[in-house]
């Protein structure tokens, strides 16, 4: 189990609290969806399970030993997909898995095995020889997916690993990650993109300014969250509309129409009553669980790609 | 302790990343090769003026033995002279014709008679754009000539048995280079100066490939897989020392093999002390790699080190005496340029190539390069662990 407790961290130029206070585990076999806008501090933690920061306060532990000790003794226990292509443009791509592969301490016929795995299990066979920089966007970031696998990592990080991908990579690159935690590694993954996350991730913790909004199962969040009862009204949003559905839930306009929170999972049928005796016309209804964008913005009140 | 797997992997990365850089390989490689072809076939009249080889005429007034003697003497040392064309004064001033020598009527008698009065001269008149040490020359030649036939005329009118004629031989003048090292040439001078300049220019490769590794991200990676900064570092001093290694030993090929091919002189590397030009190659490559290195971590954009390589460059070796040679340049500029790490490292190959010098010759600039390879490295180092 990767153990991260009450990390804190400053930079010296800012002095601004990057992280404040932040505690989280991330358990093997499940993704643990990390979200936050930009500041809120995925990058620096990122930084410091790569062992690239410093720790200044708190501690994070793997498996009940610290990170220090353990990237001194074993540094590839972590693997990091950042979200650059970490990788020599000019290598080709079976170039570039054999420098991090030797670096990482792989060597001789373990290398080669290794090398022809990661490129199987990143279907790249065909793009051995081809130089990095000519791949497409979808392709690099799989070879990103496939150096990051050397080393059979226990802890994997994928900091947006879809970004500017195309469908079909997109979709091959969260098959892969489902499948890493299958096999018994813990993954944590961050993405701008909250119906990946809702996809792959078993746990989320949102990050906002440094400090943990929130985190838990996915399902007990999005269940926690209330019912969403979305409402178009004939005549568009009007203070009558607004104090009608107070008693209900949190009222909050959107776009032309208003969103209705619910406490419970109790009956929508009411409210429409309610607006129809009223004579409002209801021309549009949507019901449902909240997704986690909506539990997002509602913690953050603030969209993710801010 | 640095893994060999580790360290063999890093520097078989920086190898192939080069290769692939064909404007880094075509400024360590092409470059130099240039400038030494180019620059030798320049300036090889600069090191051996050819004297014989100008263009001159002559217009003897004279016709007295003498002067035809003047003449024939002249021609065994200058080759023969072209026919005087009618307007040879244009053609003086125009360049065409290098000089005219003018024997003016009583010259001879001037010489051969004791005692008689005249104003007859010989005269050298010459391109206005002819070197200063050519012109100088031919003056001296020529003054040279016309007092041994002043000595001689005198000597043939003293009494034989005075035995006066055993005064008139060689001067008494001898002048040789101390030390049996090769004659100073375009080559020999050339390919030092531009080898030291290939070499340094390992800065703009090192720089641009350490800035693309660290903005893609690939910087990182090595480091969470417990790459240290040192390790990095080190791990890029080898594969530039073999580069430098390559060069060196290109550039020597080219003085040695090709410029002979071309028509210049060939490099020579007779009675050469090997150690002492190995240990200097070494010191300048060191050199030269650590500054990359401190200038790879100083830079943050491609730009930047596009530029401040090749122009940290330029201005070293412009102040080093690898462009101008030092003994052109007056007393300030020479004092500048004993802070320029290229001239130590020109120095040095001069002390080797030119004046057969031994380790212990070129210890001073080892040692100032060394010293200078420490301090780079320590900033490199500093700086690293700051933007890493």
């Amino acid at each position: 189990m990767l153990s991260i407790r009450n990390l804190s961290f400053r930079y010296h130029v800012t002095k601004v609290a990057a992280l404040d206070g932040v505690s989280f585990d991330a358990l093997r076999g499940e993704v643990l969806g990390l979200l936050g806008p930009n500041g809120a501090g995925k990058t620096t933690l990122i930084a410091h399970l790569s062992g690239i920061l410093p720790i200044q306060s708190g501690e994070i532990t793997l498996d009940q030993r610290s990170l220090a000790a353990e990237r001194s003794s074993k540094p590839t226990r972590i693997a990091v997909a950042p979200q650059e292509y970490a990788f020599y443009p000019s290598l080709s791509v079976v170039e570039n898995l054999a420098c991090f592969a030797g670096v990482g301490g792989l060597s001789g016929s373990e290398k080669n095995t290794r090398i022809t795995e990661c490129l199987a299990f990143a279907q790249l066979e065909r793009y051995a020889a081809a130089r990095a920089d000519r791949l497409s966007g979808g392709l690099k970031r799989r070879l990103n997916l496939a150096i990051a696998m050397l080393h059979r990592p226990e802890f994997l990080l994928f900091d947006e690993p879809t970004v500017g991908v195309d469908p079909q990579s997109r979709a091959f690159i969260l098959q892969a990650v489902k499948k890493l935690a299958r096999d018994g590694g813990a993954v944590i993954y961050t993405s701008h993109y909250m119906e990946e996350v809702e996809v792959i991730a078993d746990r989320v913790v949102i990050l906002d300014q440094g400090r943990v909004l929130k985190q838990g199962a996915l399902t007990e969040l999005l269940g926690a969250s209330g019912t969403q009862l979305q409402l178009a009204v004939e005549g568009g949003y009007e203070e009558r509309l607004q104090t009608l559905l107070a008693p209900f839930g949190s009222v909050t306009r959107q776009g032309v129409g208003v969103q209705l929170t619910l406490p419970s999972r109790r009956s929508f049928t009411s409210v429409i009553a309610t607006l129809e005796a009223a004579g409002l016309v209801v021309r549009h209804a949507r019901f449902g669980d909240a997704n986690l964008e909506q539990l997002f913005m509602s913690l953050t009140h603030r969209s993710l790609r801010d | 302790m640095l893994p060999l797997h580790m360290f063999l992997a890093l520097m078989k990365k920086e190898l192939l990343a080069l290769s692939r850089d064909i404007h880094g390989m075509v400024a360590l490689f092409v470059m130099p090769m240039v400038f030494i072809i180019v620059m030798s076939m320049a300036l090889k009249d600069v090191y051996t003026p050819s004297t014989k080889s100008l263009s001159y005429a002559v217009m003897n007034q004279d016709q007295g033995k003498t002067a035809k003697k003047l003449l024939e003497r002249w021609e065994q040392d200058h080759g023969v002279a072209l026919a005087l064309p009618e307007n040879w004064q244009d053609e003086v001033s125009a360049g065409r014709l290098k000089y005219v020598l003018v024997i003016e009527s009583g010259f001879s008698r001037l010489l051969d008679n004791l005692g008689s009065k005249g104003t007859a001269k010989v005269r050298l008149l010459t391109d206005p754009g002819l070197d200063n040490g050519v012109f100088e020359t031919n003056r001296m030649r020529l003054a040279a000539m016309v007092s041994q036939l002043r000595a001689e005329g005198l000597v043939a009118r003293l009494p034989d048995k005075l035995g006066a004629a055993a005064l008139i031989g060689d001067a008494p003048v001898a002048a040789e280079r101390i030390k049996a090292g090769p004659r100073p040439t375009a080559v020999q001078q050339n390919v030092p100066a531009w080898l030291v300049f290939g070499m340094f220019f390992v800065v703009a490769s090192i720089a641009g490939l350490f800035v693309e590794e660290r903005s893609c991200g690939a910087l990182t990676r090595l480091r969470t897989l417990g790459a240290m900064p040192w390790q990095l570092i080190a791990s890029k001093i080898i594969p530039y020392l073999l580069v430098n290694g390559v060069q060196a030993a290109l550039m020597l090929a080219v003085g040695i093999w090709l410029m002979p091919l071309i028509g210049g002189e060939g490099l020579s590397l007779e009675g050469v002390n090997w150690s002492a030009l190995l240990l200097m190659l070494f010191a300048i490559s060191l050199a030269a790699v650590s500054l990359a290195l401190a200038v790879a971590c100083l830079v943050s954009t491609h730009a930047q080190a596009a530029t401040l390589g090749p122009i940290l460059n330029v201005l070293m070796a412009a102040l080093g005496g690898v462009m101008v040679p030092l003994f052109v340049m007056p007393a300030v500029m020479q004092k500048i340029a004993a802070w320029s790490p290229m001239n130590w490292s020109l120095e040095g190959l001069l002390d080797v190539l030119l004046r057969n010098g031994d380790v212990a010759s070129v210890l001073p600039e080892v040692g100032r390069l060394a010293g200078f390879s420490a301090l780079m490295l320590v900033l490199a180092f500093v700086l690293f662990r700051r933007r890493v």
